[in-house]
């Protein structure tokens, strides 16, 4: 999943608006911007597969994806709001987990309970549907934003722009589609 | 592509449209148009 990540953080901004909108969209993409560093470091393992759906093949992730760390970074990352309140340090550790959540429905069972597990987790909407999952992230994106648009009314904290917004997130969706050459 | 392209892209899709997102979420000033 890719920017039903982004549209889960707009949607925690809508029900939050006190949450700083850059802290909910970087915390929901964390456990990816981990993934990148700890691939390149040796830490974590894909291997690029141009025949299956999704391109790539998430060989070891359990540092950062599995349930556990999962749950570790979303704790420091909240923790990193805390002069902010409860509730706002609650919603950007929850923009964390949120990442695992969506990733459950769209990996396949790659998603370890902790690092080393020989447990995963994932139902796999990647294979099973190569290109349908395109379709079921565009039903998320489109509710998770819905909610965001509709409680973003004149005189609110957040969504001045709604349309160049929806326009944004729709370039996005369209760029990682399965259509698109990799 | 190399898995360290791969891991490059993900990262930068991630981290790329943060600003303008959170651009686009400001509110309008009053009598904006």
């Amino acid at each position: 999943m890719y920017v039903g990540h982004f549209a889960a953080a707009l949607a925690l901004k809508a029900r939050v608006p006190r949450a700083p909108t850059a802290g909910l969209l970087v915390g929901a993409g964390l456990l990816d911007l981990l993934f990148a560093p700890f691939v390149l470091f040796g830490l974590e393992r894909a291997t690029v597969t141009p025949a299956v759906s999704p391109g790539f093949s998430l060989d070891f992730i359990d540092w950062s994806h599995s349930l556990l760390m999962s749950v570790v970074w979303s704790v420091g990352f909240g923790l990193l709001f805390r002069r902010r309140g409860a509730v706002v340090a609650t919603t950007l550790g929850f923009a964390v987990f949120s990442h695992f959540l969506l990733d459950l429905v769209m990996h396949p069972a790659d998603l370890a309970l902790w690092p080393g597990s020989g447990v995963h987790l994932g139902l796999g909407l990647w294979r099973l549907l190569p290109t349908g999952w395109w379709f079921v992230e565009l039903g998320f994106v489109a509710a998770a934003f819905g909610y965001y648009v509709v409680r973003s009314r004149p005189g609110t904290t957040f969504g001045g722009r709604p349309a160049l917004m929806a326009g944004t997130l729709a370039v996005l969706h369209l760029v990682n589609s399965p259509w698109v050459p990799r | 592509m190399s898995t360290g392209g791969l891991a490059v892209l993900v990262f930068l899709s991630f981290l790329v449209p943060v600003p303008l997102l959170a651009w686009l979420d400001r509110p309008r000033r009053p009598g904006a148009r």
